[in-house]
C-alpha cells in the first residue's frame, strides 16, 4: 500500500509540474447522470442466483490538459462517481479517483491516428465495508477516424480490484477476499454518426482474468476457487467466490446530440462469462440510460 | 477655387458614383423554406473587368473553440490573419486545394498573416479540437457577400452591367455552377435574385464524449 502510495505522490507531483509549467492549460469537466439495469448483478452461474436491480449512477470526470507539443497532450482528471441501487443497498457506493491520459496524434488533421496510454485508480466505498476498495487501470487505445462518419479504436487494459478488508477465512487455505480481481481486456469499438446528432458505437471486450460469483453452498464451485467469503448483500446467506472466467462483452450505444455539448445516451451491453474447470457460463443484460454534459 | 467649393465638388462626385452604381438583394433558402444564413452569394461581371486587388488584411478568429466567423468570404489575393482569443493553443491547418498550410500550435496572433491567392473552397481546422471548423471562401471578384440570418445578403456599389451570380454554402448538394444565373444589372431599380438549396447533413466530430471515454481529454 505504502508503495501504491507513493506512486500516486509522484503522478500527482509530475503532473503538477508540467501543467504549473504550461500557462495554457485547458479545464474541462465531463458530467453524466442517469439509470442502470442489470439481471445478474451477482454474476451467478446458477439461474436461481441470479439478482437483478436497477442503481442512480452519476459520473463526474474534470481535470486539466496541457498539449505538450504539436501533436502531445497530457490530461489529469480527477474522478468521482456514485452508483445508489434501489434494492441490494449493500452494493452502493461512492468513488474518487483519479487519472492520466497521454495523448498523441501521427500526423495532421481530424483523420490521422492517435495513441492514447492512461492510468487511473479510484477508491470505491460501498455501504456493505469489505467491497470497499481501489479500482485500478492502466491500458492504451489506438484510434482512427475514417471520413466524417465512421471511427474505429483497439485498445488493451489490465484493470485490477484491489479491496481493503479481507474476511476471516472460512475454509483453511482458501483467502477470505474473493473481491480482488485482475483481467486483461482487449476490445474493438466502431463509431458511426448516422445523422448529424446520432452516434452509434459497436463494441466488443474479451477479458481474462478472475471474477466474483455469487451463489449458495456449492462444492464445485468451491473446489475451484481460489477465494470465498460469505456475503450479506443479496439478502440470503451467500458466498462470494473467486473463480477464472473469460468474459466477452459486446455493447451497442446510441447517443443523440442536444447540442455540442449535450446528449442523451442508451447503452444495451450483453456480457457472457464463461468459468474455468466447466464450472458453467453466466451471463447478463445491462441497459443504461443517461444524460451527458460536457462543460469546457 | 475655395475650400467650401472644393467640398461640394468632392460630395457632387460621391453623389453620382453612388449614382451609378447598381445593387442586387439576394435571398437564400433551405430546401424546406427556412432562410439560410452563412451562404455566400457572388457576382462576377461578364465584361471581366474587375478593380485592381487591395491587398487587404482579414481576420478569422478562434473563440470559445470555434472558429469565428463560421464562413467567411474573402478577395483572392487577400491575406488572412488567425487571433487566437482563447488562453489556450490552437493548431489551426487546411489541406484545401486552393491553400494548404498550417500554423503550428500558437496562442495569440502569429506574425505572418496567410496569403489566399487562388479561387475556391478553404476548409479551416485545429489539429487540437478536431469539432472545429471554418471555411474561407476566396472569390476571385470583389463583388459577394454573406447571407444574415434571414437569409439576405445585400450587394452594392457595383458598376451597371451583365453579370453571373451564384452561390455556395459549406453544405449545399451539387456545384456552386448549378447556381449560376446571367443578370443585367442597371442602376435605376435594384435586381432581386433568389435560391432554394439542398443541404447535406452536416457531420462534425462532437464535444461531448461517448458515456465512460475520456473523449479528447
Amino acid at each position: 500500500m505504502q508503495t501504491t502510495k507513493r506512486l500516486w505522490i509522484g503522478c500527482l507531483y509530475c503532473a503538477l509540474v508540467v501543467f504549473s509549467a504550461g500557462a495554457r492549460s485547458e479545464w474541462g469537466l465531463d458530467t453524466a447522470a442517469g439509470f442502470t439495469y442489470d439481471d445478474n448483478l451477482s454474476n451467478s452461474l446458477e439461474a436461481d442466483d441470479r439478482k437483478a436491480d436497477t442503481a442512480a449512477v452519476i459520473d463526474l470526470s474534470g481535470g486539466l490538459r496541457e498539449q505538450l507539443g504539436a501533436s502531445t497532450g497530457l490530461s489529469l482528471s480527477l474522478l468521482a462517481n456514485s452508483q445508489t441501487y434501489l434494492r441490494y443497498s449493500g452494493l452502493s457506493n461512492i468513488g474518487l479517483g483519479a487519472r492520466v491520459l497521454l495523448r498523441t496524434k501521427f500526423g495532421l488533421g481530424a483523420e490521422a491516428p492517435w495513441l492514447a496510454v492512461a492510468a487511473q485508480g479510484v477508491y470505491h466505498n460501498y455501504h456493505y465495508d469489505y467491497l470497499d476498495g481501489w479500482q485500478y487501470e492502466a491500458g492504451a487505445t489506438l484510434g482512427k477516424q475514417f471520413g466524417e462518419r465512421w471511427g474505429l479504436r483497439a485498445s488493451i487494459r489490465y484493470d485490477a480490484y484491489v479491496a481493503q478488508q479481507v474476511q476471516p477465512p472460512i475454509i483453511l487455505d482458501k483467502s477470505g477476499s474473493p473481491y480482488d480481481t485482475y483481467g486483461w481486456n482487449l476490445g474493438v469499438q466502431a463509431t458511426f454518426l448516422a445523422t448529424d446528432a446520432d452516434l452509434l458505437a459497436l463494441s466488443f471486450n474479451w477479458r481474462t482474468g478472475t471474477v466474483t460469483s455469487v451463489s449458495g453452498p456449492d462444492e464445485e464451485i468451491l473446489e475451484y476457487s481460489d477465494r470465498v467469503a460469505p456475503t450479506p448483500v443479496f439478502g440470503n446467506p451467500e458466498f462470494a467466490y473467486r473463480i477464472n472466467a473469460d468474459t466477452q462483452t459486446i455493447s451497442l450505444a446510441w447517443s443523440h446530440a442536444l447540442d455540442q455539448r449535450a446528449a442523451m445516451n442508451l447503452v444495451y451491453a450483453y456480457r457472457r462469462s464463461q468459468a474455468e474447470y466447466d464450472l458453467g457460463d453466466y451471463s447478463s443484460n445491462v441497459i443504461t440510460l443517461s444524460f451527458s454534459y460536457t462543460f469546457y | 477655387m475655395t475650400a467650401g467649393q472644393r467640398l461640394a465638388m468632392l460630395a457632387c462626385l460621391v453623389l453620382s458614383a453612388s449614382a451609378h452604381a447598381a445593387k442586387l438583394n439576394a435571398i437564400v433558402y433551405a430546401s424546406d423554406g427556412k432562410p439560410l444564413p452563412n451562404a455566400v452569394v457572388v457576382a462576377v461581371p461578364e465584361d471581366g473587368r474587375l478593380p485592381a486587388v487591395r491587398k487587404d488584411i482579414e481576420v478569422v478568429d478562434q473563440i470559445d473553440k470555434e472558429f469565428v466567423p463560421y464562413v467567411k468570404p474573402v478577395r483572392v489575393g487577400s491575406y488572412v490573419q488567425f487571433p487566437n482569443r482563447d488562453n489556450i493553443r490552437h493548431h489551426v491547418y487546411s489541406f484545401s486545394p486552393p491553400k494548404k498550410f498550417e500554423l503550428p500550435l500558437y496562442s495569440g496572433t502569429p506574425a505572418q498573416p496567410v496569403l489566399f491567392d487562388k479561387p475556391g473552397v478553404v476548409k479551416l481546422g485545429c489539429n487540437i479540437h478536431d469539432w472545429m471548423v471554418g471555411y474561407l471562401y476566396v472569390a476571385e471578384t470583389p463583388y459577394f457577400g454573406k447571407s444574415d440570418g434571414d437569409g439576405r445578403v445585400e450587394l452594392d456599389q457595383l458598376p451597371a452591367g451583365r453579370y453571373r451570380v451564384r452561390v455556395w454554402h459549406p453544405r449545399m448538394q451539387g456545384s456552386e455552377d448549378a447556381t449560376v444565373q446571367r443578370m443585367e444589372l442597371q442602376e435605376a431599380a435594384p435586381a432581386s435574385v433568389e435560391w432554394k438549396l439542398k443541404l447535406n447533413r452536416e457531420y462534425r466530430p462532437r464535444r461531448t464524449p461517448l458515456p465512460g471515454e475520456p473523449g479528447y481529454r
